[in-house]
């Protein structure tokens, strides 16, 4: 309203519009925004994404399971059977059954085992699984897990030795006949 | 005398470093959040998955059929539950006149099965349609082996050969 009405005031020299002048006198030094608002929401975003993201992304352990035409045969002294009872109790034996009766192994020492039969045959041990259908499946992953970071080193030490490595492994049905034979022990 | 004239009227912070940063952190949980696709939402059951400590490889998100053995948390009966990630060829397997499934079943994301040869149509079904499909088998640790052993079997005969146990992470 500076200069609005003054036409017949005693300054001429301030024209109408003129506020430039004005504002020149009430130059900012300084600005400041309140940013407390924006801060709010953006905190407030922040907490719904960090709560809202899942950072543990699933895994996958891959399998591969020969086509059921497939029929192999196998020397029975390169292979390595392990088996899991229905109470969970592992036992193993290699090559024959009625000359190698099966023995108790604990799951912390299926690695070592693994390593040392791989190690003594040189890439030519079959592994053979046969899992009782009553397991729970945790046991079944524990087992598998044990015998994959078994394969980490097997790796390693053949590469070392200049050869390569080929996994054979198989998973077969725990049958009645095994059933009788663990019983006992 | 001098503390009255010192006396702080309308305190000012400087903000800007703080906006930055959480600007910044806003930005990148944004970017990393994944939201539940339709599958997570029609689960009616959740899955503890066994704990493996060798595997590295990542869950695929494309040409991904999973197969999902729960323990449903109201009856407590397990059941394998199917779905397909692309949602064209869940379409026309779901739709497929050779899967014998309910008509309102077809319409669902996740399949609730619990005969054996129903899935090994399916299955056999998603094979056709797309031949680079991943499988991936995603159980409950309280299951019984049983149930991995005729879901193995029957992938063997309709020729999945290779598929996937989905585990997590000992933390």
């Amino acid at each position: 309203m500076g200069g609005g009405g003054g036409g017949l005031s005693v300054q001429p020299k301030v024209k109408r519009g003129s506020f430039a002048t004005v504002r020149k006198k009430k130059k900012r030094v300084g600005f400041v925004l309140d940013m407390t608002p924006l801060v709010d929401i953006a905190f407030l975003l922040l907490t719904f994404f960090m709560l809202s993201t899942t950072l543990t992304t699933p895994q996958t352990m891959e399998m591969s399971v020969p086509p059921e035409t497939e029929n192999v045969e196998v020397k029975q002294s390169e292979l390595l059977t392990i088996l899991v009872r229905d109470d969970g109790q592992i036992f193993k034996f290699i090559g024959d059954k009625k000359t190698n009766p099966p023995e108790k192994v604990a799951l912390k020492d299926v690695k070592a085992l693994s390593i040392n039969e791989n190690m003594r045959l040189e890439n030519k041990l079959i592994v053979s699984l046969r899992i009782s259908n009553q397991v729970p499946y945790e046991l079944v992953i524990k087992l598998l897990d044990e015998l994959n970071i078994a394969e980490t080193e097997i790796t390693q030490r053949l590469s070392a030795k200049g050869m390569k490595r080929e996994r054979k492994f198989a998973l077969t049905p725990l049958t009645d006949e095994d059933k009788e034979d663990l019983k006992p022990l | 005398m001098s503390k009255i004239k010192k006396k702080r009227v309308g305190f000012v912070l400087d903000m800007t470093p703080l906006v930055d940063i959480a600007f910044l952190l806003l930005t990148f949980f944004m970017f990393t959040a994944k939201f539940k696709s339709d599958t997570e939402n029609e689960q009616k059951f959740t899955i503890k998955r066994p704990m493996a400590s060798a595997d590295t490889s990542k869950v695929p998100e494309k040409d991904l059929a999973m197969i999902k053995i729960g323990i449903d948390t109201v009856s407590n009966d397990t059941a394998y539950y199917y779905s397909l990630s692309n949602e064209q060829d869940r379409k026309i397997v779901y739709n497929s006149d050779k899967v014998q499934i309910p008509d309102e079943a077809r319409q669902k994301v996740i399949l609730k099965i619990t005969d054996l040869n129903v899935l090994e149509a399916i299955l056999k079904q998603t094979r056709s349609v797309n031949i680079r499909m991943r499988f991936a088998i995603d159980a409950d640790k309280r299951v019984k082996y049983k149930w991995i052993e005729d879901l193995t079997t029957v992938m063997r005969k309709s020729n999945a050969t290779i598929f996937n146990f989905v585990t997590d992470r000992p933390s």
